[in-house]
């Protein structure tokens, strides 16, 4: 009886690889194919969406999805045994310095400005694509995203007066968090502090306060920003908070009124508006602005060539095509990630996207808008910096730390980071000779 | 000769588990520190010249060579050498050839200066990680909240597994129904019992509408909070207790049947009571089960994380379990250092270790006295 039933499960698992392998070598057949491997979409439902928009490219393509870490695995592999199967790489910034320091990735400086004179690609990412080098282009900037701020429009009425949706200041955002728990008893504000809480920190609380992320790090400022995290805006902050990884859930539940996130995270909200699964309505705006500017961090996703791509015309022509503003349109309307190039037509956006594009736009647009780009030459150390900004949070704010001696040992920490890989001041920092210094 | 027939199972031990725990485990006591020898002429296979060169050294660019290597694809790649000026660790100046791969310039054709970045990795011996580990602000309230559950857990689910495999002996009407609702823990996953039990809990949760709809509580309660780690840890040992009870249940039950009815019958021909009968008859027989149990439960208590992560978010209360995949993980909120959570497993292990040798020893001096 087991013998048989353990039969019929061996000749079950052969048949499923069986199929697998038979699938495998259709993909491989077209010589011609670009294989395309991406950090980004590996979400089922999002790379079928991604399939279906390349699907109109001429060429045929192998779109992949994949991790970061069996990314750089697979590609430092292929650059060892110098043959390959990938052609293009679509990652993020962060992705890059690995494949940058094992010399992996192609120079795009001449595809770069031709492209960038068809489309008009935005500078910050074109320099940001080279990675702390003056001449070598290591990737292309495909996409970008950002984190903004969402409401219900319920909260709208508790908006302190004077107060400008669209020029909101840290200290106003307080202040409504206050008239909401004093209407209605509850705390109404969120922040994703089990998500992507580190990128607050990074990008938007440290540059508003001190304008810098590294080198004011234990400065007057800081000390003064911290204490207003403690004492004002975190106890107008919804508790469960801490337990929020994805703000478009509180949001939709209504525990939550008003909520900053990833403009992913915050789009399913949007989506479930627009498409009537809930009768909440919900407005998006820039994240607020502090004493020293209106921090924000842009997350950019880059297109590189390696040095063992079969196919390297193929790739360069796909990547031409995914920077056309038809497809970049596409792409933020149906995968929420926004354009790097000029002459998108944003009239044809549905309405859910639309709404957080205008708040992307007014957020970078603003006149005290102080762009704070993710860290730059940290390598694979780049989660040691998450944990100091982390901590800093978690140590004063929720273990009740002294600010300034939490801020000097993190800021230690950092300093030794810095020192120890060398990477150079990024912006809203000023540049550095050499190493970034914590003052 | 019959040694031989436990040879397959040793080797597959060795290879699939001996074997990557130990190399997993080093991590933990070792770093990889690169250091940098110049090569004499600009090729892969030149000799390296003597005098080692720290990473992130600055160096003068006297002259460089670029070299051309031609691709599967029909490109080419540029590889640059370049002849460099260097302070070696111990301060003394060498002049020799690098590799693109080792340097890090702005310019390849330009540049005059250019920073050593990669190199040779020479395997260390440190106890840096563990002091990392050790120095970590999350460290203590880890290994605390970690030994606090287990104390809390283990007792709790100990007395309510005998009671209900006592229950399910007895016989009563639908016993066999009661088995099923005994082990529907036993197919859900912790995460899914996190989940069950936030939701619960959660400020639009079950507990708060009921109460709020009983007219108890005027506005939801807010359990979840981090102020408040006593809400956290109830919510935790709840949601522990209701997972993996069933696992001691049953083997608590086969323990049950393994006990001869002859005794408890002469017992209660003897008129002890069923409190006497249970104290004095079953729960020695059930000793050696209760100690595979105890083993058992104890060392998956220091796995548990997922139910903390679902209920707590992780962050305000941390367990061992949960510091390791925080350090572990390669994610955007990650810290991406494989040593150091390789620091906490073995801490975990060590730990799971001397409890059970511990459990083990107590156990068999008993027997011994009493038998």
């Amino acid at each position: 009886m087991l013998h048989k039933k353990l039969r019929l499960l061996l000749v079950l698992a052969l048949m499923v690889t069986g199929v697998f392998a038979v699938q495998a070598q259709d993909d491989e057949d077209d010589p011609d194919a670009v294989t395309f491997q991406s950090t980004q979409f590996n979400i089922v439902e999002e790379s079928e969406i991604a399939r279906e928009i390349l699907s109109a490219f001429e060429g045929a393509i192998n779109f992949v999805t994949t991790e970061e870490g069996p990314l750089i695995d697979i590609l430092i592999a292929e650059g060892q045994s110098g043959s390959g199967s990938t052609d293009l790489v679509g990652a993020l910034h962060g992705t890059f310095p690995s494949l940058v320091r094992n010399d992996l990735l192609f120079d795009l400086t001449e595809l770069t400005a031709e492209l960038d004179e068809m489309y008009n690609i935005a500078d910050a990412f074109i320099e940001l694509g080279l990675m702390g080098t003056t001449d070598y282009q290591y990737y292309v900037p495909w996409m970008q995203a950002t984190y903004v701020m969402a409401a219900n429009v319920e909260a709208l009425e508790y908006l302190p007066e004077g107060a400008d949706l669209n020029a909101l200041t840290w200290d106003e955002l307080a202040e409504w968090g206050v008239n909401m728990a004093e209407a209605d008893g509850e705390n109404r504000l969120g922040l994703p502090v089990a998500g992507l809480f580190n990128r607050f920190m990074q990008g938007y609380l440290f540059p508003s306060f001190t304008g810098g992320m590294v080198t004011e790090f234990r400065s007057e400022a800081a000390v003064e920003m911290m204490e207003f995290m403690r004492d004002v805006l975190w106890p107008v902050v919804n508790q469960e908070s801490i337990n929020y990884a994805f703000m478009n859930e509180p949001l939709l539940s209504g525990e939550v009124w008003v909520a900053f996130d990833h403009v992913a995270r915050l789009g399913p909200a949007f989506a479930a508006m627009v498409d009537g699964d809930t009768d909440k309505e919900f407005v998006a705006f820039p994240a607020p602005a502090g004493p020293a500017g209106r921090g924000f961090m842009p997350v950019v996703v880059g297109l590189g060539i390696p040095f063992t791509a079969p196919n390297p015309d193929g790739a360069e022509e796909l990547l031409a095509y995914m920077l056309s503003p038809e497809v970049q349109l596409q792409v933020l309307s149906e995968l929420n990630f926004f354009p790097v190039v000029d002459g998108v037509d944003f009239d044809a956006l549905p309405e859910n996207v639309a709404l957080i594009a205008a708040a992307v736009s007014a957020q970078s647009a603003a006149e005290d808008a102080l762009p704070a780009l993710l860290p730059v030459g940290l390598g694979d150390r780049g989660g040691e910096i998450n944990q100091i900004f982390n901590n800093v949070f978690s140590r004063i704010v929720q273990g009740g730390e002294d600010i300034q001696a939490v801020l000097d040992s993190e800021g230690e920490n950092l300093s030794n980071l810095l020192s120890e890989t060398g990477a150079a001041c990024w912006p809203p920092d000023a540049p550095s000779e050499g190493a970034c210094e914590v003052n | 000769m019959p040694y031989l027939l436990v040879l397959p199972t040793l080797l597959y031990l060795a290879i699939f588990f001996a074997y990557p725990m130990v190399s997993a485990l080093q991590l933990a006591v070792q770093a990889d520190v690169r250091y940098l020898n110049l090569r004499a002429e600009p090729d892969v296979t030149a000799e390296r010249l003597p005098g080692t060169i720290a990473m992130q050294t600055v160096v003068d660019i006297i002259d460089r060579e670029r070299g051309e290597e031609e691709l599967a694809s029909g490109r080419t790649r540029p590889i640059f050498w370049y002849l460099v000026e260097a302070q070696t660790v111990d301060e003394e100046t060498v002049t020799g050839w690098v590799n693109q791969r080792n340097i890090f310039v702005e310019s390849r054709t330009e540049s005059v200066t250019g920073r050593i970045n990669d190199g040779e990795p020479v395997t260390e011996w440190t106890t840096r990680h563990i002091r990392t580990m050790v120095n970590d602000f999350r460290f203590n309230s880890a290994l605390r909240n970690t030994m606090l559950m287990i104390v809390i857990i283990l007792p709790i689910q100990f007395v309510v597994a005998i009671i209900m495999a006592l229950v399910l002996q007895a016989q009563p009407r639908g016993s066999t129904m009661f088995l099923y609702i005994f082990a529907i823990p036993l197919g859900i996953s912790d995460l899914a019992a996190g989940l069950v039990w936030y939701s619960l809990f959660t400020q639009r949760g079950f507990i708060n509408s009921f109460l709020v709809q009983m007219g108890i509580l005027d506005s939801p309660f807010i359990f979840i909070a981090s102020g408040q780690l006593g809400w956290i840890l109830l919510a935790i040992v709840l949601a522990e207790v209701w997972r993996a009870t069933s696992i001691v249940m049953v083997i608590v039950v086969s323990g049950l049947q393994a006990i001869p009815r002859d005794y408890l019958e002469s017992g209660q021909v003897f008129g002890a009571t069923l409190w006497q009968r249970i104290r004095y008859i079953v729960l020695p027989l059930l000793r050696p089960s209760l100690q595979v149990a105890l083993i058992l439960r104890t060392i998956l208590a220091f796995q548990v994380f997922a139910v903390v992560i679902a209920i707590s978010g992780g962050d305000v209360f941390t367990v061992l379990a949960n510091e390791t995949f925080r350090w572990y993980d390669r994610g955007d909120g990650g810290y991406n250092n494989p040593n150091v959570a390789a620091a906490y497993a073995g801490l975990i292990m060590i730990i799971s270790l001397a409890i059970s040798f511990f459990y083990l020893r107590a156990i068999r001096s008993q027997e011994e006295t009493t038998g």
